[in-house]
């Protein structure tokens, strides 16, 4: 493992939350089939930093991120973002959130077929009916390395520069927390290394915030913070020293 | 594996159901039909049976030639004096059925539209078939009897005055009673009944009857007396048993019924073609997305077999419950055509709705078949997905070889099409069979275009999608990019809509032709101001309505125009008799070889001819022509003038003077009056004098329309018409927008997380709906287009053979517009369920879903 990367960065850590979560629950089912996905979980993410969260099957680490994202209401407890609840918001809200603040980079890229890489990129722009800031476009572009495959369409793309559109089709609206989910979990070694050194690189070149759920002790180490569940409960929280490191703690875990 | 398929079946209830729509309302049109024909058949059946009570034997005129109104010919009184000297003959009496008009006491009509009147004689107790619910039986002659049904209708009561009318003014009676036969209904049709005398005066039959009853003595049996009285009667009458008599007068019936069973149809065919697109869409879609399931049954070791099984049992399936579904549909059907029939003034008779065995085993075959025939391609696709396709993440799409063998199937059929089409424009067919081969060519170009369809799909939906990405930005790009992701889906959901559109535009177009070529008719061969016609245009009336009008102030000519089918020189015409003296006025006659003053100077025993006839049966100017008149009898006449003639020409295909068809045709009623008006007289207050004048004489049944009122009511006939088939067509068009939605469905089920996607990045609910609707826009506006592209091509192709018989086609732009904007709007409607429910995925389930 690159060791610069595996060393937490704390050059943009600020005091001020981005993230808060308090007191979270989420129960699923009822009765015998009752099941405590989440089981009281506060955490808090700053802004500017890059945090792995990690965990075995059914530990809630999911479930944490799709409550965090809005994409899921919890049972109890509440979510703030960039100082605003979000809990009880409506679907109306919630989409002026997600066009807003949050940015998402999926396990399946999925990127439409029909647009070329660049269409997919400014897609939330276009949604938002957003004026593109162009000199940031071409930079986000840049990062990604694939100016020169700009009009190519998804299918003629692999699967890694394929999920590099999806990155920066996330940090195109320099969202507030982007959210990663599983973002390596179909792409090979070389392919994931080049996402999460995209990941790292929004984080420490222009203060990205990045919450990113994996389950691949590699991915995890690039993260300035790592965070585990077990049970619903959060059992772990602290900056991960290396790869192999991560895999002792996931042993501890299991 | 059967297991498996009810299982698949039930998981997919919702579409399966949708799929089913696909055949329920074709079969429900099929079924529908068969219901209320059969129905409508026993209620004839009973209507002729009961009105046998009592009699053994029925004596009928011959009918040598078959008239347009089906009536038979009345026959001399003195036949009853030999058929009573008859041994076995208990009691023989002479009765009056004929075609009347039935009036309240203000001269209304007290029947509505098409539905026939009947003036009868009354019958000796023992023939009696009636029973009187209230009052009596006429006995006086000023005294009449209605069946219950008319004068609930018309609100008429025992004590009420009603006026009858046919050959002469209109008399006024007093009605003693109503009449019931047994428990049949007659429909629409009304009969009132007034003693023998009596109805042979009005019905202009004085010493004449339409029929004979007999009964037999006991111990005679029908047989054996129809076989003695034929011996003593004529050959030009028809002596029968009472029941052979019901029978042939019911047999009668279902032959002039048979048309509006074949013309139904042919409706629910065009429903179900279209179905069979919608069906074949379903299933292709599910076995697309059903692949990895397929690969997996494979490698637990299905075999392909077993695969196809699958599937055609599902398509069996649901083409069984579509075809039960449509059974019970098309019983509420019959209903509502029944009413619809009502609505339009052609109520039929009707007891209890009569479903038939074969009404059942008919609907359920033809259901099933629809639905295993089109889901067959698709089930044969299914059995090529190799066990792989389980484990492989991108779905296998079909070979090449099946593109290869599609675009022959197509070019061949175009080619069949076209040539089919082209042969009858060069060889020049006219009429009914150049139009019968042209729509045949038509049919099969129709089917290539919906096998071309999806090569089309691309440029149509970035022309149509154009606009909406103006309005809509990326909603509109997405919807657009959608349509064409998979052209076949879209060109075979939009062909299912062309067809119902090429048909709409096409009927749309012939309509506005046939309105403009009537118009055309009027504007050329009517130069008198006024036209006479009996209640709607339907029933002939009195000749004496026309010399009252001819004496108004300010009328300066007028002709009756009678009609009568003859044969001439044994070839089935339709002839006209006019008033030689005036005629030329009123009727502008386009000469071949002749002039006016031919038609001015004709005597009884000369007649003009159409050019059409004369060439058929081979005479010319100064040749006889033997014309057979209805009972048989044969009259002389010479040719004194040729004149041009088309399908819609007022003048038959032949013109005799007025005293001849009196005399030899024993046609006594006008079918239409032309009136010319002196040039310096006002048309309204002369046109209110004639109004006044045939009010005053007795003449209520006539009414008096100028030009622009003939064109309105030729108009509204066409269009009353065309609203009925439009309502037709509109079962296709449903069926075919029901594709669209489950198309839409079936698409966004595909696309659940690329949709969950583009909600996670920021597209609200609005801007999916939008999204959602606009694809269903484009492909709704594909199919119109296409079809009314194809619709007004095979309009102008087919009016080419038709121009001959004087029919001009019109192009109704404006409506053909409305009814694109009314498809686009359709296609918002189909939208509606699939973008609620594209709206309503929820993000996370979206974004997991594999």
């Amino acid at each position: 493992m690159e060791s610069t990367l595996a060393a937490p960065s704390q050059s943009h850590s600020s005091e001020s939350p981005i993230v808060k979560a308090t007191g979270l629950e989420r129960v699923y089912g009822e009765g015998q089939a009752e099941v405590r996905a989440l089981d009281g979980v506060d955490v808090t993410f700053e802004k500017g930093r890059f945090t792995s969260i990690m965990g075995p099957s059914g530990s809630g680490k999911s479930t944490l991120m799709h409550i965090l994202a809005g994409l899921d209401k919890p049972t109890a407890g509440s979510v703030e973002i960039d100082g605003e609840e979000i809990t009880g918001l409506d679907d109306g809200d919630l989409t002026e959130l997600r066009r807003d603040k949050l940015g998402f980079v999926f396990q399946f890229f999925n990127l439409l077929p029909v647009l070329t890489a660049e269409e997919n990129i400014l897609l939330p722009l276009s949604i938002a009916k957003k004026k593109p800031d162009q000199e940031w476009v071409d930079q986000v572009i840049d990062r990604v390395g694939l100016g020169d495959r700009r009009d190519h369409r998804p299918s003629e793309l692999s699967g890694g520069q394929q999920q590099r559109v999806a990155v920066a089709r996330a940090l195109v609206t320099k969202p507030a927390v982007l959210f990663a989910d599983e973002p390596t979990g179909n792409l090979d070694s070389k392919a994931s290394e080049d996402v999460l050194t995209l990941l790292r690189g929004a984080v420490d070149d222009v203060g990205q915030t990045v919450i990113m759920v994996t389950h691949e002790p590699d991915a995890a180490a690039h993260g300035d913070r790592l965070i585990a569940l077990r049970d619903g409960k959060l059992v772990h929280d602290a900056p991960p020293v290396s790869a192999d490191n991560v895999i002792e703690l996931l042993k501890t875990l299991a | 594996m059967l297991s498996l398929t009810f299982k698949n079946l039930w998981a997919r209830k919702w579409r399966s159901l949708m799929t089913a729509v696909a055949v329920i309302f074709g079969i429900a049109l099929v079924a529908g039909t068969y219901i209320l024909t059969d129905t409508t058949n026993q209620a004839f059946d009973q209507i002729f049976n009961e009105s046998i009570a009592g009699t053994d034997v029925v004596v009928t005129a011959k009918s040598e030639v078959d008239q347009q109104d089906g009536s038979t010919p009345s026959f001399s009184a003195g036949v009853l004096k030999e058929v009573r000297q008859v041994e076995g003959v208990d009691l023989a009496s002479g009765g009056i059925f004929s075609q009347g008009a039935i009036l309240d006491k203000d001269g209304e009509s007290t029947g509505g539209g098409f539905s026939p009147q009947f003036i009868s004689s009354t019958q000796p107790e023992i023939f009696e078939a009636v029973t009187y619910p209230e009052g009596r039986k006429p006995t006086g002659p000023r005294e009449a009897t209605l069946d219950k049904a008319a004068a609930d209708r018309a609100e008429l009561e025992v004590g009420d005055t009603i006026l009858l009318a046919k050959v002469g003014k209109a008399v006024p009676f007093k009605l003693v009673g109503l009449t019931e036969l047994g428990g049949s209904s007659f429909g629409g049709t009304s009969v009132a009944q007034v003693i023998l005398p009596v109805a042979q005066k009005i019905t202009g039959n004085v010493n004449r009857f339409d029929q004979i009853a007999i009964a037999a003595d006991s111990g005679v049996s029908p047989e054996e007396l129809r076989d003695r009285v034929q011996e003593v009667v004529p050959d030009t009458l028809r002596v029968e048993t009472a029941q052979e008599n019901a029978d042939r007068n019911a047999s009668e019936i279902r032959d002039s019924l048979q048309f509006l069973t074949i013309a139904l149809l042919a409706f629910a065919a065009i429903a179900l073609f279209v179905g069979s697109f919608v069906i074949f869409n379903v299933f292709s879609i599910t076995v697309a997305q059903r692949t990895r399931e397929f690969g997996m049954l494979r490698t637990l070791g299905a075999s392909r077999r077993q695969i196809l099984v699958t599937v055609l049992i599902e398509g069996l399936i649901i083409g069984l419950v579509g075809s039960i579904i449509g059974l019970f549909v098309g019983y509420g059907l019959a209903a509502g055509l029944s009413a619809v029939l009502k609505a339009v003034g052609a109520e039929l008779p009707a007891n209890a709705l009569q479903v038939l065995p074969r009404t059942i085993i008919v609907s359920l075959l033809i259901g099933v078949g629809v639905t295993v025939v089109s889901s067959l391609i698709p089930a044969v696709r299914s059995t090529r997905v190799p066990p792989i396709a389980a484990l492989s993440e991108t779905l296998v799409t079909g070979g090449k070889s099946r593109v290869v063998v599609r675009t022959v199937i197509a070019v061949l059929l175009a080619a069949i099409g076209l040539i089919l089409i082209a042969m009858t424009l060069i060889s020049g067919t006219d009429g009914g069979t150049g139009a019968a081969q042209i729509g045949g060519g038509a049919v099969c170009v129709l089917i290539a275009i919906s096998i071309f369809a999806p090569k089309l799909v691309a440029p149509a939906a970035s022309i149509i999608g154009a606009p909406l990405e103006k309005i809509g930005g990326l909603t509109g790009r997405l919807a657009r990019e959608n349509a064409q992701r998979n052209p076949s889906r879209t060109a075979v959901t939009a062909a299912a809509l062309m067809i119902g559109l090429a048909l709409i535009a096409f009927v749309t177009i012939f309509a506005s032709g046939l309105s403009s070529s009537v118009n055309k008719v009027i504007d050329d061969q009517l130069p008198g101001e006024i036209t006479l016609q009996g209640q709607g245009g339907v029933v002939p009336f009195p000749a004496g309505a026309v010399d009252a009008a001819r004496n108004v102030e300010g009328v300066e000519a007028a002709s009756g125009v009678r009609y009568v089918s003859v044969k001439a020189d044994g070839k089935n015409a339709s002839i006209s008799s006019v008033d030689p003296a005036d005629i030329v006025q009123v009727y502008t006659v386009e000469w071949k070889e002749g002039s006016n003053a031919d038609l001015t100077g004709l005597t009884d025993r000369e007649m003009v001819i159409g050019d059409g006839l004369a060439d058929s049966i081979g005479v010319g100017i100064g040749d006889p022509v033997t014309l057979t008149s209805q009972d048989g009898r044969e009259f002389r006449f010479t040719v004194k003038a040729i004149m041009k003639t088309d399908s819609i020409s007022l003048a038959g295909e032949g013109i005799i003077t007025q005293t001849s068809m009196a005399r030899d045709f024993d046609q006594r009623l006008d079918a239409v009056g032309l009136v010319k008006l002196d040039p310096d007289a006002d048309l309204d207050s002369t046109q209110t004098a004639i109004e006044d004048t045939l009010k005053k004489q007795d003449y209520p049944t006539v009414d008096v329309l100028n030009q622009g009122e003939l064109k309105d009511q030729q108009k509204q006939t066409i269009n009353g018409l065309l609203a009925m088939i439009y309502v037709l067509l509109a079962l296709a068009v449903v069926v075919s927008l029901v594709g669209i939605v489950v198309t839409l469905i079936l698409s966004i089920y595909e696309r659940t997380r690329e949709l969950g996607m583009l909600r996670a990045i920021g597209m609200s609910r609005r801007q999916v709906k939008r999204m959602v609707r606009y694809e269903a826009v484009i492909t709704a506006v594909i199919g119109a287009i296409t079809g009314l592209i194809v619709g007004v091509v095979f309009a102008f192709l087919i009016g080419i053979p038709l121009s001959g018989d004087g029919f001009e086609l019109s192009y109704p732009i404006g409506t053909l517009i409305v009814i694109l904007i009314l498809t686009a709007l359709a296609g918002v409607l189909a939208a509606i369920y699939p973008a609620r429910k594209a709206a309503k995925l929820d993000v996370l389930e979206a974004v997991s879903y594999e």
